[in-house]
This record gives C-alpha cells, structure tokens and sequence, in this order.
C-alpha cells in the first residue's frame, strides 16, 4: 500500500502553479481510468488533455522513498500535472481498480532494476570509482586566464576608485557592463556576479548617498577576494596536482562549482544524517540573475545549523522545482559540505522523509546557544573576513524579549545580556510586526533562530528573528 | 577600543571614495587623524596597522610606485574588517515589556503557498482577488503571517479586494483582532479607517461601543457616517442619532436618518416625518423607505392624498406645483413597497381619474398606482389597470403580468387575443402594429431568458470554464400548465418566431414546418435568432438529423463575418453532430477564425478520437 499525503504531493511540485493545475485535473475529473497494480507498488491512469488521445501518467513506487512519476505528456515540466494529479486523485480517496502492470512500466522497472544491479556490482566490486582524469595542461591554461581576468577587473576597479564614485556616469556603467561580460571569458563567474553587484548598485540608485556606503563595502569585498584569489591561484599554478582549496570559500568565489565527487574525497561528507528544518527564504538575486531558495537546517546529533541554497537561473525558472518550507525530518545517507565556516551549505542526493515528532521539536531546543556574549564573538570572528558568510544563522536561547525606549526589540538570554532585534531590509521581509500577535508565553524561555547583519552605516551588529521554538510548537515567522 | 574614531575614519575613506582616491594625496582631515592613530597605535597594533595605512595613502614614501587606489582599498578592507567585529549589540535606554495583542493563530503555511498569497496581496495585476477569496476559503488566513496584510488589504486599490477583506477575512478573526485593529485605528483617517471600524463594529460587540460613539462625534466624514450606521443597532444612542440629523454635513444626517429608520421607536419615526418638511426631505426619503414604522407610513400615505388636492388646486400657480410635485416625488420615493388600504383606495382613485392626475402630478404618480395594484391580486385592481392600459400603452406589462398571475390559461388568451383577434390583424394600422411588437416582447420577457452561463473550456485549456450566453425557454411542462394551448396557433399565424420555438409541440405540424421553414431562411451567423431556433426545433420534435443538417448548411455559407466564438446552443448542437460530418467540418474549417475555429477543430478532433476508439474496439 502507498501511503502518501496531499502535503507530500505539494512537495514533489515544481510550483504552486502546478499543484494548481493537478487539482483542477482531479476536480474536473479529467482522469479517465485510475488503476493500481495489485501489489499497490504502482498507480496508473489515464487523462484528458488537449491533445487527440488520453496521456498515459503513471507513478511507481517500487522504491517507496523514490517514487518515479511518468507521463506521456509533452510537458518539459517535471514531475507534470497529469502525474502529479494521479496522486492527488489517490490522496483525495478516488477509487482505484486494480489491474496489470502495462507492459512499458514492467520493460521500464526491468532497465532500472539492471542499471541498479550494474551499480551496486560495481561499487562491490572496483570499490571507488575511478578517479576523474584531470587535464592538467587545459586546467593550467584556465587558471592562467583567471588569474589574467583578475588583473582585468583590479585595473577596471582602480580606475573607478581613482576618478572617484562621484563621477560615475552612463559611460562608465556601460563599460563596467562590459567587463562583466567580459569575465565570463576568463572563467570568473563568481568575480563577474560580483561585478554585476557592483554596476546594479551604482546604476539604479535614485539616492546615490544612500548607496555609497554599500558601494564601499562591496569594494572591499572585491579587493579582498582578487587579493586572496591571486594568491590562491599563483600558488594553485606552482602545485604540481593542481588541487582545490578545499578549507576556505576561495574556490566559490571565483566561480568553481563544487562536485559532489570532489567534496567527498576532500572529506567534506558526512553519514547518516539527519536534518529539521528551522526556516525558510526564496528571494530573487539579481546580480546571479538568479533566484536563490535557501533552507536553514539543524542537525539532529550535532546541533549545526545549514544551509541548503538552490540557484535557478531566470532562462530555467520556470521548468526547475522551487524549494519550499520542509515540515518532515530528513534522514540523510551522504551528507555533502561545503567549505566555509558557520552555516555551511550543504548538498544530498538522497533522503528519507519522516514526520517530525513533536517532543523532537523539544529536543532541538537544548542545542540553543546559552550565552549572547560567545555568540556574538564568534560571529564577530566571522564577520571579520570579508569573504566568509556575511549573515550567520545561530539558534539562541531567549529568557524574555523587552522593548527599548527607540522601540527596538531586545532579546536576552539568562545572564541578562542583551542583543537588538532588527528586521534586515535587505532580503525584504520583516518578521517583527509579528512580535505584537504572540503571546507573553511564546516570548518567554524560548529557542529563536537569528540572522545576523552588521550594520556598516549605524555601526550596530543586529539579529533578525526567523523562527521560535516554544515547547513542542515550531512558529516560523518567515517561511 | 575608541569606535568612535574608526567610525569618523570610515566617513572619511567614504568621502575620498566619492571624490576620487587621486585627491586623497596629502588630505587634511585624513592628516590630521592620523596622530590619533599612531597614539592608540603603541598599546593596539591595529591602529598601528590603520594608521600605516593612513600614511601610505596621503604621504607615500615611495611616490615612484604609489598607487592611491590600491591604497585606499587597502586600507579600506583593513578598516571594514575592522569595523565588522566592533558591531554595537546593546539597547539604547531603558527596556520595559512588550506591547502586544496576542491573538491564537499559528504559521503552518509553507513558502510557495504563502508567498503567493503574499504577493496578491502586496502587489497589483490581474487575477489577485481569485488568489485571495480561494485563499480564504482554504482557511489560510488562520496563519499568522497572513493577519497583517489582511488589514492592510483594506486599503488595497482594487475595491472588492478592501471589501473582501471587510466583509469576510477579518470578522473571521473574531474578537482577537479588535484591540489590533484599535491600535492603528485613526477615526480622523479616509476610507481605509471607515473600513476598519466597520471590522471593529461588527467584530467587537458592546465592548467597542464606547469608541465608535466617540468616531460618531469626532471622526473624518467617512469614518463618522460608518460610525452613525454602526449605532442603529443601539438604543441608547437615540437621542444622539436625533442630534447628528441636524449635523451640519449631509453625509452625517444621511446616515443619521438611516440609522434612525432601522431604530424604528417612535421619536426616529416622529423625527424622520419631521424632516419632510424641510430640507432634508430627499435623504429622509430614502430612509424612510426603509423603516418599517405603520404609523409613518399612514402618515406618508395622509400626506400623499394632500399633495395631490393640492396639485389639482395649483393648477395654474406654476411655482407651487413644482413644489409639490417634488415633494410628491419624496413621498412617492418613501413609500415604495409599503402597503396600506388608505395607500390602495388613494390608488385605485389616480387610475380612475388617470387623465386629471398625468396633467397634474405626472407619470411618476401613475407609475406608482400601476407599480402597486399589479401586486394587489384583486379583480378590482385588475380592472383599474386595463382601465389604465387604455390610457397608456405602458400599462400593458403591468396589466399582462397581473393577469398571468390571476386569469385561468383560457382566459387569459381570451382577454389577450381571442376576443381582440381581428384587431391585431390591422396592419395598417401603425398604432396596433406598435401595440402588438410591445405584446410580443412582455411575452417573452415571460418565457424566455438569456443568462450567461459556464462551459468548459474543452477546445482551449480544458479543465477551465468559459461563460457562454445561452438561451432558456420556460420548460415544456410549465408552458401546458399556464398557457392556453390555443397561443401556438396565433404566433404562428402573426410569424412570432421566438416565441413559436418556446410553445411549439411536437404534436404539431404546423409548427415543425414553420420552424423548419425558419431555419432554412437563416443566412447570418450572428442573428439573434439562430441559437432560439435550434432549441425550438428540438422541442418541436424535428428529428435531429434534419435539425443539424440544417445548422451545417448555415455554417456551410457562413455569413455574417468574423464570428467570434460560437454561443452556447450552437456549440451543443455542434457536439451532436455524428461522424459523417467530418470532411464536410473539416473543409469549412479554414474559413473560421478565432475561438470560432478552435471550437471546430474541437469538434473535429472528438470525432477522430471517437473513429480511433471504435477501431480498436472493433478490432478486439
């Protein structure tokens, strides 16, 4: 039997669109015949759509935990509609025949069962699989190029900085657009996101004022990643393997693409894991020409918070799954870490879902930092380098949350130490106004998840609230 | 660590980064900090490493090689690292409580479900107010996040979407949300505020009452009105609802007077009648209308029968005729939907007399009586309006209706076209002729009906609908039981086609041929007539075969130009059609265009599946 929720369904959607759609499937009764196999491995149906015959979507859930989802449907979207509506129709209760498995299905779960078998044969059997083969003449001549395209870029920002921001006009954005381009040539991805950071923040500022002190800084990030990103490289060259650096966030910065491959064997992987999410944000970045999902994360043994960041590229918006807020406990076999310090990204191919029990949710609170002043230090520590992530998410314990005269709010944990609470303007969300609709007893003895940003312009080191764990009770204040 | 000065660094380095780092050589201010540094420099390296820095941006030792841009940035990655870990975490001042409403509702939405919501809501552009009102069924604005914009959608530009939120999202809160909505509430605010205490009215019970008397007495206009209306339910507040009926705003009385014919005691009423005489006469006729009061009523109704002697009496005084038409028209307006006996004899008088009263008083009068006896049900009144229909011929829906309601089916063909028969039959006769076009159409008024309604969309997105207009006949029973089987006969005879398709039977011929004959005279696509004939024709029980051949040979010439999209009764008939019309369908398809020729190609595309289907079946 398949046991499945309309929740779990949501999960599998690429968007809210197509969950849309798959219930209007259902409620419109477009689905002709709903079958299942006799074993309840597999669901199958028909459905109208608006070609001349029925599309023929069925899911399989041989493997419980990988259902595979096929339509045959011209949709590019994946899992689409027609699939994803059968699993509404199941969750909604509509009756099911039983009937034989179609002979494509059985053809299809015979090829996957092969390719299975060849896998596990050979991890059995060659034990690693063989390293990739690394042409090292070809990797020698891109890191010359980068090292070339940042020579490019110190030169184009030197001669901003000499002629002053104050004299930025349409010419110079122009040609600062064209460096972008041009690092892309150079295979500086991350240097030419940063770049485009830079030209978007000086082109479509109405108040150049305001802007001038994140101009600043962005500088200063720049300087500071062509500074180590040359020493990075030179020394990369006179290695005679070549190798990533694989402890600092060097390599992300110049635009490299972690594989999962390259991650384990520098030993960033971890097994059986498991994951909470504490909170979630999509926001659209615009100087990746991106939008980001990012899902903050605790780990169950260890207390570690991480980030998981999805990037779908504007071209692929719209065919790639947007993430969503995750209510279930994950259980992880090979957990992949990136380099960094706090908050480290992490990626997974596979992953076992189970509900979260409430007294679990309890649990998570003992991880909660006890003591603002070594939070606060260490997230100072980070701060520091510019490179490292610039917003840090910690778990805090909150004995109560008051109200200064300036109407800030103030959290402090039991020792009295105090930290300002302020909603980050620049991820456009606010979770404070909230604050006024929670009662004394979900403002009292309580885990927050935080976000940290300094402040270059008021000089303040401020928290944004995004989560509270009161008791059993998960009150996600952002997504 | 002296932050202060690393700050007033910072404002400097932005300043030099704003002017350009080639001015920054020798720079003053920067010159006159640097001493600063190189003090605090001999106890804390890092202002010694500032100010090094400091020196080699404004007097560089090697002027061969100085680069001030590299200088500066050096300094100025120093500095922001710097600056990052001296990051003020501590209040300002005093801490005390927090201020808070709690209200009992959680966050169990996710982002993608969230976030669209938000977006409707934050936003502006098609479709928002589906997004909302679905969202509202879904129970999704128990979610906490969701509150805050619930209130703000008050504001929102697109009005049902402000009202949406007024009338159903926020009493859902209940109570809870009363204090919230206090807190923001500004009684001296527009229309947003008027909404809002509209919530906290409704939502907030004798607890508020207190608040909305105060916004009664000292709001903006709009906010004073709602709050006027919002007191009529409150008895205590009578003697002030009498005060605000003199306010000097308009607006105010207005909602004074409503509120006080809801109230419905004896003073509201007494007060109400009062303002008849002076200058409020229109707004407290308009109250009046609504309050149920006998006694104003008889009063109304007293002071009618005045008006009109008077009328008859000013005949000649232009200046105090007008006077009392207008106040007549009040009284009028005040006693739509009221009965009375006097009210009825006053009536029953004015149909009489109708040629004294439309010199005297006018239509508006006669229009009234006519309004009020065809819902009187008595032969009387009957009588009174055939009376009044021999006066003017816009009496005859009155007087038809009326008899619909009271004559047996015989007589009322009897009245209506039997024992006149020969009249309706003069053509020449430009009166009659007017007459009769006016008969036919309160016929069909009674029978026949257009309303849109929803198909789906099953040759563009299926899965949605599409409003199509369609057309409704009264169903066949309903027509042998309250028609005379002897109408069909004489709408045939003066060529009524609608109405002949709502009576027509199959058993008879006459009609069947009549309509046959109709339809084969159809040349224009978009004629009126077209979708009424194809449902006459099924209910004269012409084989369907005939009946579709006949539609083919309309879209076959199509005339009529660019037709749009086929209407409801068209479209069914077109899902009828059996599978020997496909090559016919599939030559006429290019010469349609639009949703016209995606609906065909709909059609075609069914009776392919369909062929496909039996093949197999045939085949197993």
């Amino acid at each position: 039997m398949i046991e499945i929720t309309a929740s779990y369904v949501d999960s599998l959607a690429s968007n809210a669109a197509a969950i849309k759609n798959a219930q209007g499937l259902v409620k419109k009764r477009s689905f002709v015949q709903l079958h299942q196999s006799e074993d309840g491995t597999l669901l199958f149906a028909e459905c109208k759509g608006s070609g001349s015959s029925n599309y023929q979507c069925s899911a399989d859930f041989i493997q419980p935990d990988k259902p595979i989802l096929r339509c045959s449907c011209p949709s590019r979207q994946l899992p689409c509609k027609h699939a994803l509506g059968l699993l509404y129709a199941y969750t909604g209760g509509e009756a099911f025949t039983t009937a034989a498995v179609p002979e494509d299905i059985v053809a299809k779960r015979e090829k996957a069962e092969k390719r299975e078998e060849k896998k596990s044969q050979q991890t059995s059997q060659g034990a690693e699989p063989k390293p990739k083969k690394v042409n090292k003449t070809a990797l020698k001549k891109k890191v010359q190029s980068q090292l070339e395209g940042l020579d490019v870029l110190e030169k184009l920002l030197r001669s901003l900085v000499r002629n002053g921001l104050g004299t930025m006009d349409k010419k110079v954005i122009k040609t600062m657009q064209e460096h972008v381009k041009q690092m892309g040539n150079y295979y500086l991805t991350g240097a030419q996101t940063e770049l485009r950071r830079l030209t978007l923040l000086l082109s479509d500022a109405d108040d150049r004022e305001q802007i001038y002190t994140d101009v600043g800084e962005q500088l200063a990030v720049m300087h500071a990643f062509i500074k180590k990103g040359r020493a990075h490289l030179t020394s990369k060259l006179e290695d005679p393997a070549l190798a990533l650096d694989h402890e600092s966030t060097i390599e992300e910065w110049l635009g490299h693409a972690w594989q999962l491959t390259d991650l384990k064997e520098y030993g960033l992987m971890k097994e059986q894991v498991e994951l909470v999410q504490l909170a979630f944000v999509s926001y659209d970045d615009s100087a990746r020409q991106e939008y980001v999902d990012e899902g903050y994360w605790l780990e169950r043994d260890s207390g570690e918070i991480h980030r998981t960041i999805q990037y779908r590229p504007y071209k692929a918006a719209k065919l790639m799954r947007e993430e969503d807020s995750f209510f279930d406990a994950v259980r992880i076999p090979s957990l992949y870490q990136y380099p960094g310090d706090m908050n480290r990204r992490v990626r997974w191919e596979e992953m076992a879902v189970r509900p979260l029990e409430s007294h679990e949710t309890l649990d998570i609170s003992k991880y909660a930092e006890r003591s603002y002043t070594d939070v606060i230090k260490k997230v100072k520590t980070q701060l520091k380098n510019p490179l490292s992530h610039a917003n840090p998410l910690v778990l805090l314990h909150v004995a109560e949350v008051k109200q200064s005269n300036q109407d800030e709010v103030v959290i402090a944990d039991e020792s009295g130490q105090h930290l300002v609470l302020r909603d980050h303007e620049s991820n456009g969300h606010r979770t404070l106004p909230l604050f006024k609709h929670l009662s004394a007893s979900q403002l009292e003895d309580i885990s927050m998840l935080v976000r940290f940003e300094h402040d270059m312009d008021t000089g303040q080191l401020t928290a944004m609230p995004l989560t509270i764990l009161k008791d059993t009770e998960m009150l996600r204040l952002l997504y | 660590m002296s932050t202060d000065l690393l700050q007033e660094l910072h404002q400097e380095l932005r300043r030099i980064y704003i002017a350009g780092s080639d001015l920054a050589l020798g720079d003053y201010r920067l010159k006159r900090m640097l001493p600063q540094f190189l003090q605090l420099g001999e106890r804390a390296p890092i202002f010694k490493r500032l100010g090094e820095g400091i020196a080699a941006l404004i007097e560089p030792k090697d002027a061969e090689n100085y680069q001030s841009a590299e200088q500066l940035q050096d300094l100025n990655l120093l500095l922001t690292s710097v600056l990052r870990t001296q990051g003020i975490t501590t209040p300002q001042g005093e801490l005390r409580p927090l201020e808070n409403h709690p209200v009992s509702l959680s966050t169990f939405l996710s982002y993608r479900k969230l976030a669209a919501v938000e977006e409707a809501l934050t936003t502006t552009g098609s479709n928002r107010y589906e997004v909302v009102a679905h969202a509202f069924e879904e129970g999704m604005f128990r979610d906490l996040r969701l509150l805050e914009l619930a209130v703000r959608a008050l504001g929102d530009p697109y009005s049902e979407i402000a009202e949406f939120a007024m009338q159903k999202i926020l009493p859902s809160y209940g109570a809870e949300v009363v204090p919230y909505l206090i807190d923001s509430f500004d009684p001296m605010g527009g229309k947003v505020e008027s909404r809002k205490l509209q919530v906290i009215g409704q939502a907030g019970g004798e607890d508020v009452l207190d608040l909305i008397f105060q916004a009664a007495e000292a709001g903006s206009e709009e906010v004073r009105v709602t709050a006027i209306r919002l007191l009529a339910a409150h008895a205590s507040f009578a003697s002030d609802l009498l005060t605000w009926t003199r306010d000097k705003k308009k607006s105010i009385r207005e909602a004074a007077y409503q509120a006080l014919a809801v109230m419905n005691d004896e003073a509201a009423v007494e007060r109400i009648y009062e303002a008849f005489a002076g200058k409020d006469i229109e707004i407290a006729a308009e109250a009046a209308a609504k309050c149920s009061s006998e006694q104003l009523t008889a009063w109304l109704v007293r002071d009618l029968g005045e008006e009109l002697k008077h009328l008859l009496e000013y005949k000649e005084d232009k200046k105090k005729a007008e006077a009392s038409q207008k106040k007549m028209r009040h009284v009028l307006t005040a006693l739509e939907g009221k009965r009375s006996d006097t009210l009825y004899e006053l009536y029953l008088e004015v149909s009489r007399q109708y040629s004294l009263y439309i010199s005297s008083a006018g239509l508006d009068l006669v229009d009234a009586a006519a309004h009020y006896l065809e819902h009187e049900n008595s032969l009387e009144a009957l009588e009174a309006l055939y009376a009044l229909e021999q006066h003017n011929m816009r009496y005859l829906s009155y007087a038809f209706r009326a008899s619909f309601r009271q004559l047996s089916p015989s007589a009322l063909y009897e009245h209506y076209v039997h024992s006149i028969r020969n009249k309706w039959k003069m053509k020449t006769n430009k009166e009659t002729q007017k007459k009769l076009k006016q008969f036919l159409s309160i016929l069909e008024e009674q029978v026949i009906a257009y309303p849109y309604q929803l198909y789906p969309n099953l040759w563009g997105s299926p899965g949605e609908s599409i409003y199509l207009s369609t057309v409704e006949m009264m169903p066949v029973e309903q027509v042998a039981q309250l028609w005379d089987s002897r109408w069909l006969d004489w709408l045939i005879e003066i060529q009524a086609t609608h109405l002949v398709c709502v009576f027509a039977r199959p058993d008879h011929t006459e009609s069947q041929s009549f309509l046959t004959e109709r339809m084969r005279d159809m040349t224009d696509l978009r004629h009126p007539s077209l979708d009424i004939l194809l449902l006459g024709l099924e209910r004269a029980g012409v084989d369907a075969s005939i009946r579709l051949e006949l539609l083919m040979n309309v879209l076959e010439q199509k005339r009529g130009g660019n037709l749009y999209s086929f209407e409801g009764p068209v479209l069914e008939n077109l899902y009828q059609l059996p599978l020997s019309y496909q090559d016919r369908l599939a030559d006429m398809i290019q010469k349609y265009r639009y949703t016209a020729r995606e609906q065909l190609q709909y059609v075609w595309n069914e009776m392919e599946r369909k062929k496909h289907e039996a093949v197999v079946t045939d085949s197993v």
